[in-house]
């Protein structure tokens, strides 16, 4: 009875092992395909398009709300009908979830193999070796960059190496909603405003229950302050804080105070419970006469919305050319990747082809190849028209954006938003905020 | 001989599936996260080694360390008693024999069986939140309030703590348990010497109660000093306002999967581990004082 009790759990054991061996030999199986097509391409890239009809797996990362996932996945659908031998696994999330699941999944060798990119982001995983240089695509065509202008592309340089893709320009803007703004008795300020204008506003709009604005993101508009100042948020090496006079720190947060303390702006205990989404805005939701961010986000407001605003630049543009264009988000290719070339091709369709980018409509910034600027320029709407006049307008008007952020800068933001909430607390003066983040940021940043 | 042998085999064979998930799964990621509390490592290059620093940085250099442990130092001493209370409180109610009292234990127990999930933290977060049932309700009564419970920097950690506190039906259960466990005879006794309630309750209930009280105890505490999840919903993954939610494990997680500090992350949990061990032993220790067993044989 015994001995076959012991040769049954043998025997299960046995099945069990067997199990595991062949779900094992069917993985291999299964990536040994994908993984051959990318070494011949890469040995000779000109005979892959016609070789590489094996199929192929891409995985797709990205970070965004409901209507960007939407949209994505229609893109790739398109790509996928045209690409019949690709797969694409999409793997989308909200922007602080994405790089959670990235940073475990680069410590596993297991990036997928298409990464969107943000610029906060771009030197810790591109100067640690976790992305593959670009360049060579961009050499051999298979990301065509024949439209498509050389400050556009440099943004996704760290040195002399492109680890990422820009996809789309974006600059910073107000969104103003002039109708409620001219109701409330105000009149719509025109571009060359200040930010003492913007206060002026505070009191009108505050007599008929209305805000100036939900918030300004610290991490955005200090730093575009700065820039008008002359200043950068960041020293050249990454070493440390870019401006040296904390005075600059109190003039902003001082203004910022008022603001708060006066009611223009939304109070932190709501603000912590905004989801950040556009439907949940306060601008959107007719309580805020203004909101203020990137130009690609504009383009989602209105929608949701569903009335007209007007564009504004932000106060402060036209002093030391503070104004700049940004790539809104780059891809990049994870150096992992064993399906390269592949990834490279889908880049290179985002970027350049027209029927893509007249889903994307420049949701992810205005599309960096001329060609396809033109293609989309029929079919926008007037929403999207002023997004496009925008930028354009912005490009003759700004100097080149300041270098990606370096290591540490995500924690130096995070840093600026506890000290700018310990002011408006009261828990601080702007004083001893602006020596308190001068502090620790130079602690944070000294590691680099 | 051959016999016991084969006995061996296939105890270990039954045993085997736990033990690899064991050694894999436990094991290693222990001892692996034992060495990487003395490195430098975000996940993206190669671990480098620190020797003690992450452990000293966190007691001499860190000023949002010593304000999260002093959040859950404060989330442990308001969450365990009051939960406790509570759960001993429903007991007691529900240890009478009235009609359809299998009904009522199942309902005080439905929170629990749905405790520390997610969907309850976003569910707390609307009752809290400015335009919540906690303000619809002060409404009623006449009190008018448009303040988020859980954005503001004085109210934000009791939200968790009740919410803690709501979760009381497994305790509860193991007190209920206990109770029955007492014989009826002891409250006759009592009450024929002339002992009230109260007095029954302080010199009858508790001690017989005390070893589950002791059990409960240890349990609760533990779990509160590991509590993530309510935290990290509510407050968006940010541990504030003011930094007023940021529970230890909240922080560790911040410092591990946002900064990209799997080292730090990594001597913060060996120091919790050390902590939570000396907390227990500590109210093992305090046991002797307080907690009776009424068969002396077993202690």
């Amino acid at each position: 009875m015994k001995k076959a009790l012991t040769g049954i759990v043998l025997l299960a054991l046995v099945i069990s092992l067997i199990g595991c061996g062949s779900g094992n030999g069917k993985e291999a199986a299964s990536s040994a395909p994908a993984s051959s097509p990318a070494g011949s391409a890469d040995a000779s890239p000109s005979a892959s398009a016609s070789e590489s009809k094996d199929p192929v797996k891409l995985r797709v990362a990205w970070w965004g709300g409901q209507a960007r996932h939407d949209y994505t996945l229609k893109v790739i659908e398109l790509y996928e009908s045209l690409n019949p031998h690709v797969t694409i696994e999409p793997e989308y999330a909200a922007f602080d979830d994405h790089w959670k699941k990235l940073a475990p999944n680069a410590a596993a060798g297991n990036l997928p193999d298409v990464i969107q990119m943000d610029i906060s982001y771009l030197s810790q995983y591109g100067g640690r070796g976790q992305l593959e240089d670009l360049t060579p695509y961009t050499q051999n065509g298979t990301i065509d960059v024949s439209s498509i202008s050389e400050a556009s592309i440099s943004g996704g340089k760290l040195g002399d190496q492109l680890f990422a893709m820009n996809l789309g320009s974006n600059a910073l803007l107000a969104v103003i909603d002039k109708a409620m703004l001219e109701a409330a008795g105000g009149t719509m300020p025109n571009e060359d405003w200040t930010w003492d204008d913007f206060t002026k506003l505070g009191p009108v709009m505050k007599s008929q229950g209305k805000l100036l604005t939900a918030d300004l993101r610290h991490d955005v508009f200090f730093p575009f302050y700065l820039r008008g100042k002359g200043q950068h948020m960041y020293a050249a090496d990454g070493k440390g804080l870019g401006y040296t006079d904390d005075q600059l720190f109190i003039d902003f947060y001082t203004r910022y105070q008022e603001w708060y303390n006066n009611g223009y702006l939304l109070s932190l205990d709501k603000l912590a419970q905004k989801k950040g989404t556009p439907e949940d805005g306060e601008l959107e939701m007719g309580n805020a006469v203004s909101t203020w961010g990137w130009s690609n986000q504009y383009i989602l407001s209105s929608t949701v919305a569903k009335r007209p605003f007007e564009i504004l630049p932000v106060p402060g543009w036209n002093e030391n050319k503070a104004l700049f264009l940004k790539p809104s988000m780059y891809f990049s290719i994870a150096k992992n990747s064993k399906v390269k070339e592949e990834a490279a091709k889908f880049i290179d369709f985002w970027v350049n082809n027209i029927e893509a980018n007249k889903i994307i409509m420049g949701e992810r910034g205005v599309p960096v190849s001329s060609k396809v600027k033109e293609a989309l320029k029929p079919d926008l709407t007037p929403e999207q028209a002023k997004v496009f006049d925008y930028v354009a307008w912005a490009e003759q008007n700004s100097s080149q954006m300041d270098p990606p952020n370096p290591v540490g800068a995500v924690e130096v933001d995070k840093l600026l938003k506890d000290t700018a909430e310990q002011i408006l607390y009261k828990k601080l003066t702007v004083e001893e905020g602006a020596a308190k983040f001068r502090e620790e940021a130079t602690k944070i940043l000294s590691k680099n | 001989m051959k016999l016991r042998e084969n006995d061996h085999v296939v105890g270990y064979a039954f045993a085997a599936p736990f033990i690899l998930g064991f050694l894999l799964f436990i094991v290693y990621p222990v001892f692996s996260s034992l060495y990487y509390s003395f490195t430098n490592y975000n996940l993206l290059e190669a671990p480098s080694w620190v020797g003690f620093d992450n452990y000293t940085k966190m007691f001499t250099d860190d000023e949002k360390y010593a304000k999260s442990i002093s959040v859950t130092l404060n989330y442990v001493l308001a969450s365990v008693p009051l939960r406790l209370a509570f759960a001993l409180g429903v007991a007691m109610l529900l240890n009478k024999a009235i009609a359809g009292i299998g009904l009522y234990r199942s309902a005080y127990y439905l929170p629990s069986l749905i405790g520390g999930s997610v969907a309850v933290s976003i569910l707390w977060s609307q009752v809290f939140g400015d335009k919540g049932l906690v303000n619809s309700a002060l409404g009623l009564i006449g009190i008018e309030s448009s303040t988020s419970w859980i954005g503001n920097p004085g109210t934000a950690l009791w939200t968790l703590i009740a919410l803690s506190v709501w979760q009381f039906g497994s305790s509860m259960l193991i007190f209920l348990a206990g109770l029955k466990n007492i014989p009826k005879d002891y409250y006759e006794a009592a009450s024929v010497d002339g002992a009230n309630k109260v007095r029954q309750f302080f010199k009858i209930t508790l001690p017989l109660l005390s070893p589950i009280i002791l059990f409960n105890l240890i349990m609760q505490t533990i779990s509160a000093f590991m509590t993530f999840t309510p935290a990290y919903i509510i407050s968006r993954g940010e541990g504030g306002p003011l930094d007023e939610t940021l529970l230890y494990s909240l922080y560790l997680y911040k410092r591990a999967f946002t900064f990209y500090e799997m080292g730090y992350a990594s001597a913060m949990a060996w120091v919790a581990l050390i902590a939570i061990g000396l907390v227990t032993l500590l109210i093992f220790q305090s046991s002797r004082y307080w907690v009776h067993y009424e068969s002396k044989g077993d202690r």
